[in-house]
């Protein structure tokens, strides 16, 4: 019987090499940061319980999860919008796991634990946008895709649910992807790609932004 | 091409599937053969505005009908096929 280690790795730890890459002539225009060790939860509501679904999340979270797309936050969580009926629960250190969850949501609702499921990227840094602005079809400009907007959309043919952070304490925007574990070496190599040119600095921190 | 999505926004046409025809309804289980032959492989085929499935497996993974004219790709109307989201669409 072979033994089997059971701990968790990040989907990136082949390809992410900490440290400068692409242009090095100038000041990296993008930060590529890998959050490590978060807790996910998909919730959808079941049919005829997105009301009674609303009510648990707000006494639950102290506020609304999301109707339309957009992250919204507090200390400890970020809800993010995920479809009709349905939103993503990110957070760390267990306080939003998924034993704790489905006790106060499974009589309305279906709960996935995504958490060793999907890869969390955070892109910052004055040339995030236009980066991006290679890979997506959506306009992330700042008027149409303000801070806390969220999308379910597809880069490079890969689903993604995107999201914009609060601007760091130096105007940089940032903006979080999660994708599926397994595209997300495919999906870190198109973004590197994309990123060149701008001079990127490589990380990962076990820190939510 | 590019589909308004009630519940992303506009998207490109990339986002969607196309799956067919949004016309035909399932028989009934008593159903006579003709009325499952139909349903199963006869299919109309519209130039002019047409009711359409289409599934946005690239975003939201709702499956949407979509009224679309065949001739003009012109597109009047989009709503969320039946049973889409637990409970409400749009309120």
């Amino acid at each position: 019987m072979a033994e089997f280690s059971w701990l968790p790795r990040s989907p990136l730890e082949h390809v992410l090499v900490v440290g400068a890459y692409g242009a090095r002539d100038v000041a990296p225009g993008i930060s590529l940061t890998e959050i490590r060790n978060f807790d996910l939860i998909q919730i959808m509501a079941r049919r005829g319980k997105g009301a009674e679904l609303a009510n648990a999340a707000k006494a639950r979270f102290g506020m609304a999860a999301p109707e339309v797309p957009k992250a919204v936050s507090a200390s400890d969580v970020t809800l993010i919008w995920s479809g009709p009926d349905q939103f993503l629960v990110l957070s760390k250190g267990g306080k939003h796991a998924m034993d704790i969850l489905s006790q106060a949501f499974s009589q309305f609702a279906s709960l996935s634990d995504q958490s060793h499921a999907r890869a969390l990227i955070s892109v910052s840094g004055m040339k995030a946008c236009a980066m991006l602005a290679k890979l997506s079809s959506l306009d992330l400009h700042p008027a149409s895709f303000p801070i806390g907007a969220a999308a379910a959309t597809s880069i490079d043919h890969t689903s993604v649910n995107l999201w914009r952070g609060s601007d760091l304490p130096d105007g940089q925007a940032v903006f979080n992807l999660l994708v599926f574990a397994t595209f997300a070496e495919s999906l870190w190599r198109t973004m590197l790609d994309a990123a060149a040119e701008y001079g990127v600095d490589i990380g990962y921190s076990e820190e939510l932004g | 091409m590019r589909i308004v999505c009630p519940f992303c926004g506009e998207r490109e046409l990339g986002e969607f599937t196309y799956l067919g025809d949004a016309k035909p309804v399932r028989p009934s289980a008593g159903g006579s053969e003709h009325d499952v032959f139909d349903y199963l492989y006869l299919r109309d085929n519209v130039a002019g505005a047409m009711s359409e499935h289409w599934y946005h497996g690239g975003g939201c993974r709702a499956w949407l009908k979509i009224t679309r004219n065949t001739l003009t790709h012109e597109i009047s109307s989009v709503e969320p096929a039946a049973g889409v989201g637990a409970a409400k669409v749009g309120g």
